[in-house]
């Protein structure tokens, strides 16, 4: 059994339409777990009375059960009480969940390294609390934040294999299809992996360029 | 509520394969994982770069490629691995990945000058290891390692897609069974019914987890005197 280019060359349309579909799906996921992330952080910064309880109910339960578990209980539980959401959908949903619940955690744990002082000091000059947030809090908070963010991005990035259990065909199914039609074993998988490693690369490439700009000022 | 009752001796049974999966995973990546990670802080540049690549490998490799790829490709060269078999390896290869990051890490949060100390005391190298750095290491490997056993055990669900019986795979089961013979489909109920109970059992690791953190932290704070963590003094050394 040899490693046959040709046949990997002529699933590339194929490989190309699943790669599509699992970017889509992780920019979706991901910039809709941020915004979940920011509101979430808020609620816990801010110490709402219900809503603080509620949102560390949510990330405690999700991370504390299976992502396939996640996906499963939104994709085929829901519809038996009257959601349906299309294959996609469902996806994105599950995927922005989970995420969300993680960038929560994150964005927090950036947002409380500024320090209660700073707050006070801020308001005593008369800075209104918008404009605190916007000028002095955001700008220390994100430096503290954005590795775990992108962290979790990636995550997701390599979690989005996890719809294929769902029938979405993104790059993990259209491989294991493949697989099941052709026995082209292990072409296919060297080529996922090697698409999955080159999307992990650029964004943690990415990742390090950002963090090394928001340090910049920082550094002696 | 009836569906779970019925069901009891079954979903009882798919935990206790999820235990068992997950335990013998941990088990396996442990022991990977602390060779791994010593190995990482020996100084041998080239020998410290292979680990990180097993590292990264499988760290950035989807978990679900991984399994696949065990459950596929060892067929190929003449290995006929059950599912069982073929999630277990394919589990290990990513949590020793993860628990060798950790033992690394553990090992470099301990001073330099205790490895210098016990060096200039006449201590061999093994020795070092065990009686000194070792365990002051494992008071920081420990807590993360519930965590990654957390990690597992969610993970163990994977076992599912390649046909393993575990508390997963008894969830799609119950509710195909109930689909076809009573024409009703509990996919909502069961599937809840799912996600509490990994609920349950992942959070009670989480808690202990916390737990071992803090004990083991409140340790730290304790004078020197009261002596190392797990092992004998250092006095008590033939």
């Amino acid at each position: 059994m040899e490693f046959d280019l040709a046949y990997l060359m002529a699933q590339g349309p194929a490989l190309m339409r699943g790669l599509w579909l699992t970017v889509q799906v992780s920019a979706i996921s991901i910039v809709l777990s941020i915004v979940i992330g920011l509101m979430g952080a808020a609620v816990r910064v801010l110490k709402l009375p219900v809503l603080d309880k509620l949102v560390i109910g949510y990330v405690e339960f999700i991370r504390n059960t299976p992502l396939l578990a996640q996906l499963f209980f939104i994709f085929y539980g829901l519809p038996t009480i009257g959601l349906k959401l299309s294959l996609f959908w469902s996806g994105v949903l599950s995927l922005t969940l989970w995420a969300g619940a993680y960038q929560i955690e994150n964005i927090r744990g950036g947002l409380e390294t500024v320090a209660k002082g700073l707050r006070e000091a801020a308001f005593s000059l008369g800075l209104t609390p918008w404009r605190f947030f916007r000028l002095i809090a955001a700008p220390m908070a994100i430096r503290v934040g954005l590795p775990s963010m992108l962290n979790t991005s990636i995550s997701l990035l390599k979690n989005s294999s996890y719809l294929q259990a769902i029938g979405l065909a993104e790059l993990t199914y259209v491989a294991i299809d493949r697989i099941s039609m052709d026995f082209r074993t292990i072409e296919m998988f060297v080529a996922i992996c090697v698409i999955y490693l080159a999307l992990v690369l650029v964004l943690s490439v990415f990742a390090n360029r950002l963090e090394n700009r928001l340090n910049k000022p920082f550094r002696v | 509520m009836t569906l779970l009752i019925k069901n009891l001796p079954f979903i009882l049974q798919g935990i206790g394969m999820t235990l068992a999966l997950a335990l013998a995973t941990l088990l396996i990546s442990t022991v990977i994982a602390f060779i791994l990670g010593i190995l990482a802080t020996l100084r041998f540049r080239w020998l410290r770069w292979l680990v990180k690549a097993y590292v990264e490998l499988f760290r950035d490799i989807p978990l679900i490629v991984n399994i696949f790829f065990v459950f596929f490709v060892a067929p190929l060269f003449g290995m006929e691995l059950s599912p069982f078999a073929a999630v277990t390896v394919g589990l290990s290869l990513w949590g020793s990945a993860n628990g060798t990051e950790i033992v690394r890490a553990g090992f470099a949060s301990v001073p330099r000058h205790q490895w210098q100390s016990a060096a200039a005391l006449g201590l061999k190298p093994w020795e070092v290891y065990l009686f000194i750095t070792g365990p002051q290491a494992l008071r920081s490997i420990l807590p993360p390692f519930v965590g990654l056993l957390t990690l597992l055990v969610q993970a163990t669900s994977l076992g599912a897609l390649v046909g393993v019986s575990e508390f997963f795979k008894v969830g799609q089961i119950i509710v195909e069974r109930t689909t076809m013979m009573e024409g009703w489909n509990p996919a909502f109920t069961v599937y809840g019914a799912v996600l509490l109970i990994y609920f349950v059992i992942c959070s009670a690791l989480t808690w202990f987890g916390r737990w071992l953190e803090r004990r083991l932290k409140n340790d730290q704070r304790r004078p020197a005197s009261a002596g190392p963590l797990l092992v004998k003094p250092l006095t008590q050394l033939p």
